[in-house]
C-alpha cells in the first residue's frame, strides 16, 4: 500500500516536471497523435481502394487497431522507465538506485511516466469507439469484463517486452534494437487480422514469442467473442 | 583550382569519417537488417491479402508492389526520419557545437558531408544486403530498360541529397527549440504520408495524389521508385527529376539560412 501511494506521488512529480516545458509538451502531444492518425488514415486509404481485407471491413480492422493501439500507448506511458533504462546503466545512474531502500524493479518502473502518450491513447480510443459505433456489437457485462481484461493483459504484455529489452543492456550496454520488432512491429502487425500472415510467421509470434497468446492474438479472441467472427475465422484458417 | 580540390578533399574526409564511425556497430546493423525484413514481410502479407480479393487491374500489380516495398526497405535508412538523432541536437543543447564551429569549414557543408557518409554506409551495409536477400525470396522486378535504371540512379541520388538537406533543416530548428522531438515527430508524419512510404501514391484517391504532386516529399520515395518500375517514362522523367532538383536546392538554401540565423543567436546567447 505504501508502495502504491509512493508510486502515485512519483507520477505526480513526473507530470509536474513535464509540464514545466508546456509548449514542448503540447507540440509533442500533437506530433505523436499526428503520427498515429496518419497510420490509420493509410489503412483507410487502402480500404477505400480494396474495400475488404480477407473478409474484414475497415471498421473491423479499426477495432483491432484501436485495441492494440490503446494497449501499446498505455504501456509506453507507464513503462517508459524501462525504455530509457540503458541510459541509466551507461551513465551509472543505476548505481544510485542500488543503494536506495526500495526494489530496483519498482524504482525503474516509477522512474518515468510519459504523459504525452495521452495523444496516442486518445487517437486509438477514438478509432476504437468509432469502430464500435459502426459495428453492431451487443455489449454485455461479461463482454465488457473480457474487454477490460484483454486491455490490461495486453498492456502488461508490452511492458514485459520493454523489461526484456531493458535487461539485455546488462550484457550489451546498448539495449538491443531488435526488440522493436516485437513492440512497434507488433503493433503494426497486430493492427491487421492475423489470418493474412503465412503460417510460419503466425506461429512464430503465437507459439515461440508468446505461448500464452496474449499478443496479437489476444485481441482477435476478443473480436471473436465480442463480434461473432467464428465463421470468418474458420475460413481464414482453412 | 588547387584550393577547390583541397576543399573537396576536406569534406570527403569528413564523409569518410562518418562512414567509418558507423562501421563500428556491426551487431546493431544486423539487428537493423532483421527489422527491415520484418517490416517488409508484414507489408507484403498485407498487400497480398488486399490483392487476393480483387481481380480487376490495379495501377500497380502485386509484383510491382512487392518491388516497391523492397526498395522502400533498401533505402529506408536514407530517408529523413532520423531528425531526433541525439548526438547532433545534444551538441546544440550542451554547447559543444561551439567547439565544432571553431573548425575552419563551412558548417552546412560539414553536416552535409557527414550525412553523405552516413548515406553511403547504409546503402552499402544495409541497402545492398536487403536487396540481394530479397531477390532470393521474392519476385523483385528489375528495371525494364537500361535508361530507366540510369534515370533511377540519378533520381535516387537526388532523393538522398534532399533527405540530407531536410535532416539538416530539422536539426537547425534545435537552435530555437533545443529539443527536436516535437518537430521531427511532426515532420515524420508529414513525410511518411506524402512520400508514399506506407501506400504508393498510385493507389491513392485522385484528390490526395494531386496534393502530393505539389509537395516535395514524393521525390523521396514515390518518384524514384516509379521511375524504377517504368511508371514514369519519356519526357515525364525529366520533369520529375527537374522538380526534385528544385526542391533539393530549396531545402539546401533553407538549411543554410536557418543555420546562419541560428549561429547569430548562439553568439548572442554565449555573450
Amino acid at each position: 500500500m505504501h508502495h502504491l501511494s509512493l508510486y502515485f506521488h512519483f507520477v505526480k512529480l513526473r507530470i509536474r516536471s513535464q509540464m514545466e516545458y508546456r509548449l514542448s509538451f503540447v507540440f509533442d502531444l500533437f506530433s505523436q497523435a499526428s503520427v498515429s492518425v496518419i497510420d490509420f488514415f493509410m489503412i483507410a486509404l487502402l480500404f477505400d481502394r480494396f474495400k475488404e481485407l480477407a473478409g474484414w471491413s475497415l471498421w473491423e480492422v479499426g477495432f483491432l487497431y484501436g485495441m492494440i493501439g490503446i494497449c501499446f500507448a498505455v504501456a509506453e506511458m507507464m513503462g517508459r522507465g524501462f525504455d530509457v533504462f540503458q541510459r541509466n546503466v551507461v551513465r551509472g545512474d543505476f548505481d544510485t538506485m542500488l543503494v536506495r531502500p526500495l526494489g530496483t524493479f519498482y524504482q525503474v518502473f516509477s522512474n518515468e511516466f510519459l504523459l504525452r502518450r495521452v495523444g496516442r491513447i486518445a487517437q486509438a480510443l477514438v478509432v476504437f469507439l468509432v469502430a464500435n459505433s459502426q459495428l453492431t456489437i451487443t455489449w454485455s457485462f461479461a463482454k465488457v469484463g473480457y474487454l477490460l481484461i484483454s486491455l490490461v493483459s495486453g498492456t502488461c504484455f508490452f511492458i514485459g517486452l520493454f523489461v526484456i529489452g531493458a535487461t539485455s543492456c546488462f550484457w550489451t550496454v546498448q539495449s538491443i534494437e531488435i526488440i522493436n520488432i516485437f513492440t512497434n512491429g507488433g503493433v503494426f502487425m497486430g493492427s491487421y487480422p492475423f489470418g493474412i500472415y503465412r503460417w510460419w510467421f503466425r506461429h512464430f509470434f503465437t507459439f515461440i514469442v508468446d505461448p500464452e497468446n496474449k499478443f496479437t492474438f489476444f485481441e482477435i479472441y476478443v473480436s471473436l467473442y465480442d463480434y461473432d467472427l467464428f465463421n470468418r475465422f474458420a475460413q481464414m484458417r482453412a | 583550382m588547387k584550393s577547390l580540390f583541397l576543399t573537396f578533399h576536406v569534406y570527403l574526409a569528413f564523409a569518410r569519417k562518418s562512414f567509418q564511425r558507423r562501421m563500428q556497430y556491426r551487431v546493431a546493423n544486423l539487428a537493423g537488417l532483421t527489422t527491415n525484413f520484418f517490416f517488409l514481410l508484414v507489408h507484403i502479407f498485407v498487400y497480398t491479402a488486399f490483392y487476393a480479393a480483387r481481380t480487376d487491374p490495379q495501377p500497380l500489380n502485386l509484383n510491382e508492389i512487392i518491388t516497391y516495398f523492397v526498395l522502400c526497405q533498401v533505402f529506408f535508412m536514407l530517408m529523413p526520419f532520423w531528425g531526433a538523432r541525439s548526438e547532433v541536437t545534444s551538441a546544440i543543447k550542451d554547447g559543444s557545437v561551439s567547439l565544432q564551429l571553431t573548425k575552419p569549414v563551412d558548417f552546412h557543408a560539414y553536416w552535409l558531408a557527414d550525412e553523405c557518409g552516413r548515406a553511403c554506409y547504409y546503402l552499402l551495409m544495409r541497402g545492398l544486403p536487403t536487396f540481394l536477400i530479397s531477390i532470393l525470396f521474392f519476385e523483385v522486378a528489375m528495371p525494364r530498360q537500361p535508361t530507366a535504371l540510369m534515370a533511377f540512379i540519378v533520381s535516387m541520388t537526388l532523393a538522398a541529397l534532399m533527405s540530407a538537406a531536410i535532416t539538416i533543416t530539422i536539426f537547425s530548428s534545435a537552435f530555437w527549440t533545443l529539443d527536436t522531438t516535437g518537430i521531427s515527430g511532426l515532420s515524420y508524419s508529414i513525410i511518411t504520408l506524402f512520400s508514399g512510404m506506407l501506400v504508393p501514391i498510385a493507389l491513392w484517391p485522385e484528390w490526395l495524389a494531386h496534393t502530393a504532386e505539389w509537395l516535395p516529399f514524393a521525390g523521396l520515395i514515390d518518384v524514384p521508385f516509379s521511375i524504377y518500375l517504368s511508371k514514369i517514362t519519356g519526357a515525364a522523367v525529366w520533369i520529375a527529376i527537374g522538380k526534385q532538383m528544385v526542391w533539393t536546392l530549396f531545402f539546401m538554401g533553407l538549411g543554410r539560412v536557418l543555420l546562419s540565423r541560428g549561429f547569430s543567436r548562439l553568439v548572442i546567447q554565449g555573450g
